[in-house]
């Protein structure tokens, strides 16, 4: 946290020490601070014993490392990390390519009705997850010729306790399609012609130079996409009976399971752990969102 | 035959080339754009727009899980204005609404323009500002239940500084609302700043130099130049700000459960409570119907506004 001030004040050149520079740093700072301290706190409780959580204290008498070794021995963590991992990646694998697709036929494309279509996308964005539920869950059980079904959908269990049924119901949300819309039609139609004047083919042009010029688009459906997929609960709960499927929030979900007596530091302790993946991926990506639009260059 | 048929045709596409070639190309973005649109239309319209109709068609009925049910027509919209929790419901969640979206869109793009300066520490800060976005809500909540904390929380021991008396927070009425306005705004920083950030970096450097051989300040560029270049991105975050604060629940669920009495109540708290505790899902969809409509409303003043200011 220091560390993030001390620069602003090694960086003496005349130009850097104004105070409008200064106050920039203690503003984003002070904000950094507040954004921080939930998640602080979380890590000082997993360090906890149930005594001290029993009182509010910030600091844990002793670092309790053993926490964490004990809340990942409460069940098989890393299969259920291994599910995780497997269904956010899928998920944004099927995302990406349906989303941008899509956008990019929205922005680009002289479609009759494309006005309408847009709107359609929108609207369905506003359908909150929680009372398509049920419908949803019957659909996804008669899905034809899946999990013994006919071809009208009867008799077997469709997707239910399946890959499928875990990572395509909930992907290509009608959000990115809208993210990806929004950002192919601020590219200039001048690189299309461009590609086109030189024989490159339609599918070419939304391949090969227009989805390229979208990168901090792609990495933000990307870190959207598999931090929801990560943070899965309900879902997944629903439509899988087995253990062998189950990613991880619902194992993290037994340590709450009696809410007379939540076993806090374990929680905490799996929850950092949980979180952990979506924050290095973060830091990773965001890193490729400041290369963005300015190393791509959009010069003619 | 061929060759004496081949002759006028070569001679006369010459002339209409352009014409002819603008109609192939139109025709094949018309079929390319289709293609490219089809599994998000086939996607979409499986598992959203089946079960919004059965939403539409459960809100006819009195559903309730059961075997059998019964169409009643009007009859749970005409309950829904007499029910006292669900005009509750949607008074509180249009305030937090009209609230949390234009302070938490504001905050949000003046920290990612602080973001977008070249600044040192940008890692720390982009994450920093990003985290809570990742913490699980329990951990978010359970923390700010105690800031909240009248005896011995954090919100208290500010105000006393300033020599303030102390506050209920969430157990006061009066404040309760505006309590998680507060949290809710907290919680979607870190995506509205990613989007704000991403969107940024799309402005033309092109035109941003251009602006400064003109000697334009800092203010002129930013209105002249940036905020013009991020406005359909802007839309998006209005559009999903209304959505998101519309849906808010977890938060609700977990910090009040809707209280005290019923002054934090929200919608989508009322729907969950009618469809999976008291089992009436016919009801709770015909108040997700409404829900959808008054979103509806929201969008098209978002809309209305977004096309003044291009017109600006």
């Amino acid at each position: 946290m220091t560390s993030a001030t001390l620069p602003a004040v090694r960086s003496t050149k005349p130009s850097a020490i104004r105070p409008g520079r200064i106050l920039l740093y203690v503003v984003l700072t002070v904000g950094a601070l507040l954004m921080m301290t939930p998640f602080i706190w979380m890590l000082l409780t997993a360090f906890k014993s149930n005594l001290e959580i029993a009182k509010f204290g910030w600091l844990p008498g002793e670092l309790r490392w053993h926490n964490f070794v004990e809340a990942m021995q409460t069940a098989p963590f890393l299969r259920y990390f291994r599910n995780s991992l497997f269904i956010a990646v899928g998920e944004t694998a099927f995302t990406l390519v349906v989303c941008t697709m899509a956008g990019y036929a929205l922005a680009k494309m002289p479609l009759r009705g494309s006005k309408a279509l847009l709107t359609y996308f929108i609207v369905l964005l506003l359908v909150p997850f929680q009372i398509i539920l049920v419908p949803l869950f019957l659909i996804v059980k008669s899905i034809p010729l899946f999990g013994g079904n006919n071809i009208l959908g009867h008799g077997g269990i469709g997707w239910l306790n399946s890959w499928w049924g875990l990572i395509i119901p909930l992907g290509a949300a009608p959000l990115f399609t809208f993210l990806a819309r929004q950002f192919y039609v601020s590219l200039p139609d001048e690189l299309a012609q461009a590609a086109r004047v030189d024989g490159l083919g339609e599918f070419g042009i939304f391949a090969r130079i227009m989805t390229p010029l979208i990168k901090p688009a792609l990495i933000t459906i990307a870190v959207f996409q598999i931090e929801a997929a990560w943070n899965g609960f309900l879902w997944p709960l629903m439509i899988t009976t087995s253990d062998s499927m189950r990613p991880l929030q619902l194992g993290l979900a037994i340590f709450s399971q009696n809410p007379a007596e939540i076993q806090w530091p374990y929680l905490m302790a799996g929850t950092a752990l949980a979180t952990l993946p979506m924050i290095v991926m973060f830091v990773f990506a965001q890193k490729r969102f400041v290369e963005g639009m300015a190393n791509v260059g959009i010069k003619g | 035959m061929s060759t004496t048929l081949e002759r006028p045709a070569l001679a006369t596409p010459r002339k209409v080339t352009p014409a002819k070639d603008s109609r192939t190309l139109l025709k094949s973005q018309v079929r390319t754009g289709w293609a490219l649109l089809a599994p998000a239309l086939l996607h979409s319209g499986v598992f959203i727009v089946i079960p919004v109709i059965a939403v539409l068609v459960l809100s006819l009925t009195d559903y309730s899980f059961g075997d059998t049910w019964a169409w009643v027509g009007f009859g749970n919209y005409a309950d829904l204005f007499r029910d006292v929790d669900f005009q509750a419901s949607l008074w509180h969640t249009v305030l937090y609404a009209i609230v949390v979206i234009p302070i938490s869109m504001a905050i949000a793009l003046a920290v990612a323009v602080g973001l977008n300066q070249k600044i040192r520490g940008l890692t720390f800060f982009r994450t920093a500002y990003y985290i809570p976005t990742v913490t699980a809500t329990v951990a978010v909540a359970t923390i700010w239940l105690w800031i909240y904390n009248p005896g011995s929380g954090l919100a208290n021991g500010f105000l006393s500084l300033f020599g303030f008396a102390p506050n209920r927070w969430l157990a006061d009425p009066a404040t309760a609302l505006p309590s998680l306005m507060v949290v809710g705004i907290w919680q979607g920083l870190g995506t509205k700043v990613i989007i704000y950030l991403a969107a940024l970096q799309t402005v033309s450097r092109d035109l941003l130099e251009s602006a400064d051989l003109d000697g334009a300040g800092r203010w002129q560029k930013f209105a002249n130049v940036t905020w013009p270049a991020i406005g359909p991105v802007q839309f998006f975050v209005l559009i999903t700000s209304i959505v998101g604060t519309f849906q808010v629940f977890d938060l609700v669920y977990v910090m009040t459960q809707g209280g005290p009495g019923s002054e934090t109540r929200v919608l989508v708290m009322d729907i969950y409570q009618n469809a999976f505790q008291d089992l009436k899902l016919g009801y709770a969809s015909a108040e997700t119907v409404i829900m959808m409509i008054v979103i509806a409303l929201f969008i098209g003043v978002g809309r209305l506004l977004q096309k003044a200011d291009a017109n600006d």
